[in-house]
């Protein structure tokens, strides 16, 4: 059985890549049939909201297509803490939620903000020797990020 | 050659309508007057109908003449719109962005309203006020409220306007058969940026900024048929920029387009701006709203709203909002490209940093990076304002070096 310790680093692994921006290392951590969202609820108009939403290769086109785009090029730390593991048997998929804090440290002074907080729903593919992510969803507290940005969180 | 102080605040040899005085985007007395003669005198949008689907349901309005609104669907099912402020001590009555309230009672001292703007009760009223003060001396101050144009709410705290038709005239000819059923907000976001509304409304108003834009300079300025889009101008500082065809087969995780729009060619886009900072931009399957709202002159709060048809099937609506989030989401594409360009401005115009024009001097036949448009919402605003938009201290000296070339009028 996959230790849980696998799946915890699995889920900091992730956000450390970014982080990184090394996001062929991130695209290594998911499955070939990874999802991607990030959603949150709009008391305004009282909906689910899906802000971004992509397969594997949607999110590699993504990533390769940053250079072409103009962005804010802050960096982002995101902190997570995985909060819980739930396994479906004991070879199937596990299901991890995480505490999410995004911060936004400025090129110029270097002065870091928060810039979202929320949590990561994760799903987590067991079956094979290593663990691999096959669907996460950001689901954001914060909807205020400003001028937004371009790299997911 | 770059040039020295005298070179850099010399008038541009440009008409006097082709480029702006910097300090229209920094003055707090301009803003403060915006406010007044601005704001405070033409229709806004406040919310969409489908905001409001039930008696009673209200929403919050931060109004950018200043005034904080609510906005209430009655149990006669018409959407009135009244101060959030409680004539007693001034209290905010509605705190809650959106809501549903039978009654509206102030949680200060309990003084409550009908959703017609009629004081029902003033708690302990006989005992304090004997006859002095009585409900109807209590109304709430109502502002007009009028619902069109694709079912937007809208509002205008001037008792002495005249009607939203009026106000609107044409300007949205282009798109009334686009949004001639019901529809429906599926998005919203707000975006606190610090600069001027009129650099995000300009935004909305120019075409010639798509070189910023990875996104639209492959699907549609490297594309037959991009040059022919016009401007058209219309009474009261609107403006309309007419269809064309967009290639979203050229942008890869674009293509294999379906739902589209009623009416609207497949890549078409109509957009047009109303005075003074509402946008609608109709492309791919999604009608999309903005509105912006001052909150001094180097801040400003645009909301986003993202509609489609309220027929939508789930499968529908599901690809309208990937549509959306491609360009417009709050990580779309081109929405962060937009908002790091104003975003900028704001940074390099701001008071003291001798800035001091703004140029909106091309003249292409108003053809897309035509920058007419501009033109056109500055002539409103020289008008409203009674002050030049390239010189509105009068402190500019100098005479144009050619006459002005005005924009056609539909
Ligand atoms: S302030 Fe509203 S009842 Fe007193
Ligand atoms: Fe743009």
């Amino acid at each position: 059985m996959i230790p849980k310790q696998s799946i915890d680093e699995l889920i900091y692994r992730s956000c450390m890549r970014l982080d990184a921006k090394d996001f062929s290392g991130f695209l290594e951590l998911c499955d070939p049939a990874f999802r991607y969202s990030v959603t949150a609820f709009s008391p305004e108009i009282r909906k689910e909201m899906i802000w971004l939403e992509h397969d594997k290769a949607g999110l590699k086109l993504l990533f390769d297509n940053l250079p072409r785009h103009n962005s804010d090029h802050s960096p982002i730390t995101r902190h997570v803490t995985v909060y819980t593991v739930e396994r479906e048997g004991d070879a199937g998929n596990a299901r991890v939620v995480s505490g999410l804090q995004v911060f936004k440290t400025a090129l110029d002074g270097g002065e870091t903000t928060l810039f979202a907080v929320g949590k990561l729903y994760d799903t987590v593919k067991l079956d094979g020797g290593t663990p691999l992510l096959v669907d996460r969803n950001v689901r954001l507290d914060t909807r205020m990020l400003g001028i937004g940005y371009h790299i997911p969180f | 050659m770059s040039r020295n102080a005298i070179q850099w605040h010399q008038k541009p040899g440009f008409p006097d309508t082709h480029y702006v005085d910097t300090s229209i985007y920094t003055s707090e007395e301009l803003f403060r007057e915006e406010q007044v003669k601005v704001f405070g005198k033409c229709w806004i949008i406040a919310c969409h109908e489908s905001e409001l689907p039930n008696a009673f349901d209200y929403r919050t309005f931060q109004h950018p003449a200043g005034v904080p609104l609510i906005v209430v669907r009655g149990e006669d099912m018409k959407v009135r719109a009244f101060y959030n402020i409680c004539p007693h001590r001034g209290n905010t009555l509605l705190y809650d962005p959106v809501g549903n309230a039978k009654r509206i009672t102030c949680i200060f001292h309990a003084w409550s309203f009908d959703t017609k703007g009629s004081c029902t009760d003033i708690s302990r009223g006989k005992e304090g006020y004997q006859e002095r003060f009585k409900c109807e001396d209590a109304g709430l101050r109502e502002v007009k409220a009028s619902i069109g144009y694709g079912g937007f709410v809208w509002v205008n705290t001037d008792d002495e306007s005249g009607s939203l038709q009026e106000y609107i005239g044409d300007a949205l000819g282009m798109l009334e058969e686009h949004m001639n059923m019901p529809l429906e907000v599926f998005h919203y976001h707000k975006a606190v940026v610090d600069t001027n509304y009129k650099l995000w409304h300009d935004t909305n108003s120019e075409f010639y900024h798509d070189y910023m834009h990875y996104f639209n300079r492959i699907t549609g300025m490297l594309q037959p048929g991009y040059f022919d889009r016009k401007y058209t101008g219309y009474p009261n500082g609107h403006a309309s920029v007419g269809s064309m065809s967009v290639r979203y087969d050229k942008y890869e995780g674009s293509k294999n387009r379906s739902v589209g729009w009623p009416g609207l060619a497949p890549g078409g886009w109509i957009l047009i701006d109303i005075f003074p900072g509402m946008t609608y931009n109709l492309r791919t399957s999604v009608l999309r709203m903005d509105t912006a709202i001052p909150l001094g002159p180097n801040k400003v709060v645009i909301e986003f709203r993202g509609l489609g048809l309220k027929s939508d099937t789930p499968a529908e609506r599901a690809e309208r909002i990937r549509d959306h989030n491609t360009i417009w989401g709050p990580f779309g594409r081109n929405l962060h490209e937009d908002l790091l360009g104003v975003h900028g401005q704001g940074i390099a115009m701001r008071e003291g940093t001798d800035s001091k024009w703004v140029i909106h001097g091309r003249e292409e036949n108003m053809t897309i990076h035509d920058e007419g448009g501009m033109r056109h919402f500055y002539a409103e605003w020289s008008r409203r304002m009674g002050r030049k938009a390239y010189d509105p201290f009068g402190t500019n000296p100098g005479a144009s070096p050619a006459p002005a070339k005005k924009l056609a009028t539909a």
